[in-house]
């Protein structure tokens, strides 16, 4: 049995990509499970999701602490503690990781020991489907991954997103983009092994009575130590050239992530901004800007 | 009471007692009101939340509060606010505590429980007179379980419990709940919609509030990026489109008296709202669903002549 582990952020397409694997591993006659583990929280924070594929009935239940392999939609996950992509992984594993940057960077970068495969696959999506919406591409590049055939993708992305999305020529772009990350990989064969990558173990906790361990939060305001910087693709950047100090951006930015400096500039917090946008769209002079964003920090 | 209104966004006051970070979605509307309710309420206040998006707000370890926070289950927050506002006085009139310190009790929910699973209990304590705030951040669904439809759903809207049919690719078959007259129906004091698209008409409507003994209610129409398929950069632009239609009214109520606090000069249609929104999105292709946009159209229509007559009779 294949166990395999998606690792994105809430609204990337991690859930439907891990569904788009099941389905064509499904098609191409193999038993076929998966499902997503949502947090707390919402679009743009880090979630999961699972697939497992096994020419045998899966009779196994519950997420997958020991993948053969996971795929990471967003490079700035393997810095984040709540994410862990890496967590548990076997040793030969393959880990495909979206960014910019090439194989050999990310295993200095990050210490990764196993095998790690590469593709800027959101600037593949900003081309060609206008958005940052990756289900179909992560799912193609998985379903090259695990060797799946291309007929059996074409048919589960048919059928899995006709579903979601209803107009004709979205649909059609994103079979395309499916099949362009599909050939942009070079097959391989996962190795199944025993053992487990080092990095990261999984904590188990003590139990503690309800006086220690009950949830009360004695500080406050603290949330700005839980990053949500990168979550973003894109970061506003100010043009003071331009800026009249009008204060729409500061009024308008759901996060209250932007400040106003001495001089009566704003300027906002990167380990905070989530990237909506807002402030871009809003600012009446076009003194903001996205700039698309590989890493966070 | 002297109450001193604000007349232009430079008039906000700068400090923030809601701190970034927290984990509702890029590009929240009601996250973004709730940020400016919050300056006007200040940091001595204890914030009663029932479940929904915004029990995310305060995920341990972390909260974004500058003050407490108490969780309730959905239908109870209002109960939640009475237990602590009795606590509050009692200690007050017994002298342990100063009544400097005391506190604003203030309830935050979302529409599924304001309109739905916690009407009856709020409706109790407005019979009761609680002395309190109510913010309901109305996305028009429950947004926190995946956009299920709830009483504030408007007609035509797609959600997770109304999906486009075959036989009926309207959506949401039923109109959308008029909570705004039933809490009106209790006279309170003091009573409002607001929009994140208005922020100096929600922080003035809070600060005449604050004049008020009483129930103080606020329903806040919070665009939602999740659920209603918009960009999250859009979400303070159909805020504003929501107001320039005449979709959502910005008006109070005191003491059961309306007065519509900010009135377009002349009206978009409501097309230029519904259109761009993944939940109206099969109002427009594959074919125009002309009746509906009609009877969409209607409906806004028939409220601001009534208004309008209203007014005028008045006069
Ligand atoms: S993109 Fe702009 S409005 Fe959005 S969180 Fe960042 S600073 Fe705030
Ligand atoms: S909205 Fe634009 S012009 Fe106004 S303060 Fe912000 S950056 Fe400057
Ligand atoms: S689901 Fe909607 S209302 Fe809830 S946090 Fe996300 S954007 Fe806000």
């Amino acid at each position: 049995m294949l166990r395999l582990r998606f690792h994105g952020r809430g609204g990337q397409g991690a859930k439907i990509a891990s569904r788009i694997l099941g389905t064509a591993a499904f098609f191409e006659g193999y038993y076929a499970q998966d499902f997503p583990l949502y947090g707390a929280e919402r679009r743009g924070a880090p979630i999961s999701a699972f697939t497992r594929i096994s020419k045998e009935p899966i009779l196994e239940r519950g997420i997958i602490a020991e993948p053969d392999s996971v795929f990471v939609l967003d490079e700035t996950l393997l810095d984040d503690p709540h994410a862990h992509p890496l967590s548990g992984l076997k040793e030969h594993g393959i880990v495909f990781v979206n960014t910019a940057r090439s194989a050999v960077e990310l295993k200095d970068t990050y210490k990764i020991s196993v095998q790690v495969i590469t593709l800027d696959i959101t600037k593949i999506s900003l081309k060609m489907l206008g958005k940052p919406i990756l289900s179909a591409l992560a799912g193609g590049i998985a379903a090259r991954i695990v060797n799946l055939g291309e007929d059996s993708l074409k048919k589960s992305i048919e059928k899995e997103l006709s579903e979601i999305i209803t107009e004709k020529e979205f649909l059609l772009k994103n079979k395309e983009a499916s099949q362009y990350c599909f050939h942009a990989i070079k097959p391989i064969e996962i190795k199944i092994a025993k053992g487990i990558h080092k990095a990261n173990p999984v904590i188990t906790v003590p139990f503690e009575t309800a006086l220690i361990s009950s949830p009360t939060i004695y500080t406050t305001g603290n949330t700005p130590l839980r990053k949500t910087g990168n979550w973003r693709v894109f970061k506003p950047v100010w043009n003071y050239d331009i800026c009249t100090k009008c204060m729409v951006c500061v009024v308008r930015c759901p996060d209250a992530c932007i400040s106003v400096n001495e001089d009566g500039y704003p300027y906002t917090d990167y380990d905070n901004c989530k990237g909506c946008m807002i402030c871009v769209e809003e600012c009446p002079v076009k003194a903001i800007e996205g700039m698309r964003e590989a890493h966070a920090w | 009471m002297n109450i001193t209104t604000i007349k232009s966004i430079k008039d906000i006051p700068q400090e923030e007692n809601l701190s970034p970070g927290t984990p509702t979605c890029a590009g929240c509307g009601g996250l973004l009101s709730l940020r400016h309710c919050l300056k006007v309420l200040g940091e001595k206040i204890v914030v009663v939340n029932a479940a929904g998006c915004f029990t995310l707000l305060a995920v341990y370890p972390f909260t974004p509060f500058k003050s407490s926070w108490l969780y309730t289950a959905m239908a109870c927050a209002p109960a939640g606010a009475q237990g602590i506002r009795d606590a509050l006085d009692i200690l007050i009139r017994k002298g342990r505590l100063d009544s400097k310190e005391n506190l604003k009790v203030v309830v935050l929910t979302g529409d599924g429980v304001a309109y739905d699973i916690g009407l009856a209990s709020t409706s109790g304590a407005l019979y009761r007179n609680l002395d309190f705030y109510y913010i309901c951040s109305d996305n028009e669904a429950y947004g926190n379980t995946g956009f299920q439809s709830s009483g504030a759903t408007p007609f035509a809207s797609k959600t997770g419990t109304t999906p486009i049919g075959r036989i009926s690719p309207t959506g949401l078959e039923l109109s959308k709940k008029n909570l705004f007259e039933i809490w009106r129906s209790h006279t309170p004091p003091y009573l409002a919609t607001i929009s994140p698209a208005h922020p100096v008409d929600l922080i003035n409507k809070f600060k005449k509030a604050e004049q008020y003994k009483g129930p103080k209610l606020f329903i806040n129409l919070s665009p939602c990026p999740a659920g209603w398929v918009t960009d999250p950069s859009h979400s303070a632009k159909f805020a504003r489109l929501a107001v320039d239609t005449g979709i959502w009214a910005l008006k109070e109520a005191i003491y059961g008296e309306v007065k519509h606090t900010v009135v377009p000069k002349s009206f978009k249609p409501v097309e230029e709202y519904l259109k761009g929104q993944g939940r109206f999105a099969h109002l427009f292709k594959p074919v125009r669903q002309e009746e509906t946009l009609k009877r969409i159209q209607e409906m806004v229509d028939q409220y601001w002549d009534n208004v309008c007559s209203r007014e005028s009779r008045k006069r």
